[in-house]
């Protein structure tokens, strides 16, 4: 299946006991450190004015990572947005690989360890890509059905065999959205360790 | 599923004219990604498409220690002058009169989250910004607004830009008669018109119907249209009274009154007629001086009148100017619910709260108009979709951005008023306060922009939160005052026409560069942005929020019954208030406040580019520092001569104060100058402005040209207008000596 445009991936913070407003620091020194490999990262932008939305962005040439509020769901949220790969399978082995890459930098950072938490039994998949990838209204779409397996097949042997992947019921208009549910909460280290086996 | 792009999807959705206009953007592009394209020529053809550029695509980034290249692949590779193609960039969308439907509102939203950082920001100007778009994702982001009557042409560029109109036209309460119809005519007629593609510079019109009320604020754009009726043979006449040559920017113009009256079926003429004569006669070499305010005020408005009169006789007829007049009669806005009224019955404090700041109640009995107060303009893709599904439940397509960067719901029955607003709180849209103190305006700024010193954003947002958390003890007086920031002295952020103004600067202290913002009072918004404020002074960015305070505690303190802020102002003078802000102007050294030395919402040390060079440690200040402080209290009593209505020696001290800025920086290099003002002005001119060590990255010679053309062109008989210009003139020139001063370097010390 084709790399949609965009692809993104959200990992829940099981706890947050700090301002959204710290996050901009340290995003700054991650670029000044330049501490991700294999990415450009440009700026960082402050909408924590919104609610709900997008607190702050450390924008990148070829991905973001966001502290997002959306849905009152606190997250990590890494936005693939170019140079992913040639399929639906090596965009998500990126986007997952480089997303919890963003995890560990975040719980490890020296300004923020011990300060949050992210979960690992569940996440959200997003494929910002209406063209090939349409949200159509009644659920039933080919291409939804098919990103859908392909999702189930990739992330089982990652999350584990009791991982699911369920199609989010959401408007038409919003991307199609996919859940990941894994009750083994595989650590963080693990994961990074088995992406290989990703596609 | 590969092979079919969003050109293809969308075929039969897009009016040939605007497919076919995309298609050739981007061909323009392959040609320029192949070389074939100079990219003077291409960087000109994307702004005529909005695609706009953006902080850092020059692959430079300052992180508060040193400048760093950022790492673009393929850095030979560029889509105009210093702009890499890779960086991303803005992208600017055109919504003429701010008129949206809801199925515009739902593709708006999805272009965001496909091609932006899911966020949309309203302008000053009625537009939508997107941010940290990639130049190869345009042109489907294009075709996806052209799918629903959005085009991107002329959003940016040399060229005729958006048409703004007054939110409430059509359902305003004191208005003439509804303009909307004459500025879709208008933009209708202008885009891409062969007579606006030869401007030096950009054309920015608007339509007002009411004089008192800030409506579409003509008195500030390039050409402004104040609706009137008039009797013609004993019958009433449409028509407007025409504005030309006004504008904000660096130096702000008032419109001069180019027509008294034009009838309806004249006003496209004669603003085709206006273009031609812009095209033909407007500055086309130095851009600083190319928008149409500097022609008008070059010719004088009568011998510009009269030129327009000449063209008008020579323009061939075109049937367009007159057709649309056909279909106004049947001109009208459906409300989608009929009149209804809230009845008394008892609602929430925050619901009457809302209700008292963000209702209009319109001329149309049982309708209002709602205003969804956009934090600093912005709105997520999710919003933006949730709030197209409110206004199909209540108002239909009756939706429009402002100016206030705020988005407005139109012809809402009065009944839905609670309903509606618990729906706009679930989505975090339903913030009160709309059009008040809290409601403050900024433009991107440092945030985004290429040109920000200062980061207005930051500001804007700082100030919006400590106001609103005292927003309920707020005195009366000061609930509804302006707060508008810009991050440069360009005025996007349209500081000049607010109580309080703001625009981004930089002084330095020691061996570092300090955020400041000068302060602007008494500027007016109503009466179509009636007349501009003055700078007072400036002060350190993190002062502002004290600032704001002071201003506002002593007007509160001391104001007659009555009495506006503009006319306390006016009252107490600008001396007085530059001694309310004096005591924050001072500068402490980094080692005492390092924080002063970084900005809103910014962590990293404050830089405009590189950190200033270290010339020596130690309680010492630059012989610049210290001779550049007369010059900025010369430029000051010049605008209270001005006050005092002597525009002769208010003329006489700004030039003065050049004059010692002047000095101050070439002694920098050559400490026996003298004081001749011909020897200053000589020395400045060879080692600063011909050299272009002067010269500002983007406004080039502009500001060092202010000296040299008062100090040859002296006017023998200034007035008003005259002085108040070269004071801002003055002004900017003075801020231009300090930059150069912290980009070349002093190295004079003198202890203290």
């Amino acid at each position: 299946m084709i790399a949609p445009h965009r692809l993104s991936v959200k990992f829940f913070f099981e706890e947050l006991s700090i301002d959204v407003e710290s996050f901009i620091p340290v995003f700054h020194r991650w670029i000044r450190e330049n501490v991700v490999p294999n990415e450009l990262l440009l700026d960082v932008a402050d909408y924590k004015h919104i609610v709900d939305g997008p607190a702050i962005l450390l924008v990148g040439l070829e991905a973001d990572y966001v502290v997002d509020l959306t849905d009152a769901k606190p997250g990590l949220l890494y936005v693939r947005k170019r140079d992913a790969g040639s399929d639906l399978s090596d965009a998500l082995g990126t986007t997952l690989s480089q997303a919890l890459n963003g995890v560990k930098l975040t719980e490890t950072d020296v300004e923020l360890k011990g300060k949050l938490k992210l979960r690992t039994d569940a996440a959200m998949i997003v494929l910002l890509d209406r063209l090939n990838y349409p949200n159509s209204a009644n659920g039933d779409g080919a291409a939804a059905t098919a990103a859908q397996t392909q999702l189930s097949d990739d992330l089982a042997p990652l999350f584990g065999d009791d991982a699911t992947v369920t199609r989010v019921d959401n408007d038409a208009r919003e991307p199609l959205t996919f859940e990941l549910h894994a009750p083994s909460a595989p650590d963080v280290d693990a994961l990074l360790g088995q992406l290989g086996s990703v596609g | 599923m590969s092979n079919i792009g969003w050109k293809d999807v969308l075929a039969d959705e897009m009016s040939d004219d605007l497919a076919h206009e995309i298609d050739i953007f981007e061909g323009q592009m392959e040609l320029m990604g192949q070389g074939k394209l100079d990219e003077k020529v291409f960087a000109e053809t994307r702004l005529r498409r909005g695609v706009y550029g953006q902080r850092y695509d020059n692959g430079q980034r300052h992180d508060g220690f040193e400048s760093r290249e950022l790492d673009f692949e393929e850095k030979e590779r560029i889509k105009g002058p210093d702009t890499l193609w890779h960086a991303p960039g803005m992208q600017r969308i055109k919504v003429p009169g701010g008129g949206l439907t809801a199925d515009q509102l739902d593709v708006l939203a999805q272009v965001a989250d496909e091609y932006s950082d899911g966020i949309l920001h309203v302008t000053t100007r009625q537009d939508f910004q997107l941010h940290f778009v990639h130049i190869e994702d345009t042109p489907d982001m294009m075709r996806r607004l052209a799918s629903v009557g959005i085009t991107t042409r002329e959003a940016c560029g040399n060229s005729v830009r958006n048409v703004t109109c007054c939110h409430l036209a059509g359902v305003c309460q004191t208005e003439v008669f509804d303009a909307t119809p004459y500025s879709e005519a208008y933009a209708q007629f202008l885009l891409g018109h062969d007579d606006v593609q030869d401007f030096g510079r950009k054309f920015k019109p608007a339509f007002s119907g009411c004089e008192a009320e800030a409506c579409g604020l003509v008195m500030m754009h390039d050409m402004g249209y104040l609706a009137q009726i008039r009797e013609v043979d004993g019958k009433p006449k449409r028509g407007f009274k025409v504005f030309v040559g006004g504008g904000l920017g660096t130096v702000p113009h008032q419109a001069k009154v180019l027509s008294e009256f034009t009838p309806e079926e004249e006003i496209l003429p004669q603003t085709q007629a206006v273009a031609r004569v812009f095209a033909r006669l407007g500055e086309k070499r130095n851009r600083n001086r190319a928008r149409i305010k500097f022609l008008v005020a070059k010719l004088g408005i009568e011998e510009f009148r009269r030129l327009v009169d000449e063209e008008r006789k020579t323009l061939p007829h075109d049937d367009r100017w007159t057709a649309y007049l056909d279909t106004l009669p049947h001109y009208e806005e459906k409300p989608t619910r009929p009149p209804t009224f809230l009845n008394g019955q008892v609602h929430s404090s925050e619901f009457n709260q809302w209700l008292e700041t963000n209702v209009y109640a319109q001329r149309q009995e049982g309708y209002s108009v709602v205003t969804v107060n956009l934090p600093l303009g912005d709105l997520t893709s999710q919003q933006t979709w949730e709030l197209a599904d409110i206004a199909r439940k209540y108002v239909g397509d009756n939706v429009r951005t402002t100016v206030e960067q705020n988005i407005v719901l139109r012809w809402v029955s009065d009944s839905d008023l609670p309903s509606l607003y618990e729906e706009l709180k679930a989505i975090g849209l339903g913030d009160p306060g709309a059009g008040t103190i809290v409601d403050i305006t900024a433009c991107p700024g440092t945030d985004t922009c290429k040109l920000g010193i200062a980061s207005s954003r930051g500001l804007a947002g700082e100030l919006r939160t400590r106001l609103t958390v005292k927003s309920a003890s707020l005195p009366d007086a000061i609930k509804d005052l302006k707060i508008k920031i810009s991050g440069c002295f360009n005025s996007c952020g349209q500081h000049h026409v607010s109580d309080i103004g703001f625009f981004g600067n930089s002084r330095r202290s020691g061996n570092f560069k300090m955020p400041h913002f000068q302060v602007i009072l008494g500027g007016k918004w109503r009466d179509n942005a009636g007349s501009y404020g003055l700078a007072v002074g400036a002060v350190p960015s993190k002062t502002v929020p004290e600032v704001v305070d002071t201003i506002t505690s002593r007007y509160v303190e001391e104001r007659t019954k009555g009495e506006t802020f503009q006319e306390w102002i006016g009252r107490i003078g600008k001396k007085e208030a530059r001694n309310i802000i004096q005591p924050y102007m001072q500068l402490p050294a980094f080692e005492q406040q390092p924080e002063f030395f970084s900005d809103w919402g910014d962590p990293r040390v404050f830089s405009l580019g590189d950190i200033g060079i270290g010339e020596c440690a130690g309680e010492v200040v630059s012989l610049f520092s210290m001779e550049i402080s007369p010059a900025e209290s010369e430029a000051f009593e010049a605008q209270i001569a001005l006050d005092e209505n002597d525009p002769a020696r208010a003329d006489d001290l700004a030039y003065s104060s050049m004059l010692k800025a002047a000095r101050a920086l070439v002694r920098t290099q050559f400490l026996d100058v003298g004081d001749s003002p011909d020897r200053i002005v000589q020395e400045f001119k060879s080692r600063f402005f011909d050299t272009e060590l002067f010269f500002d990255q983007y406004a080039k010679g502009k500001f060092g040209q202010y000296l040299l053309d008062r100090h040859s062109n002296p006017n023998p008989n200034p007035d008003n207008d005259s002085a108040h210009r070269l004071i801002e003139e003055a002004l900017l020139f003075i801020e231009a000596t300090h930059a150069c001063e912290s980009r070349v370097g002093g190295n004079v010390l003198v202890e203290i």
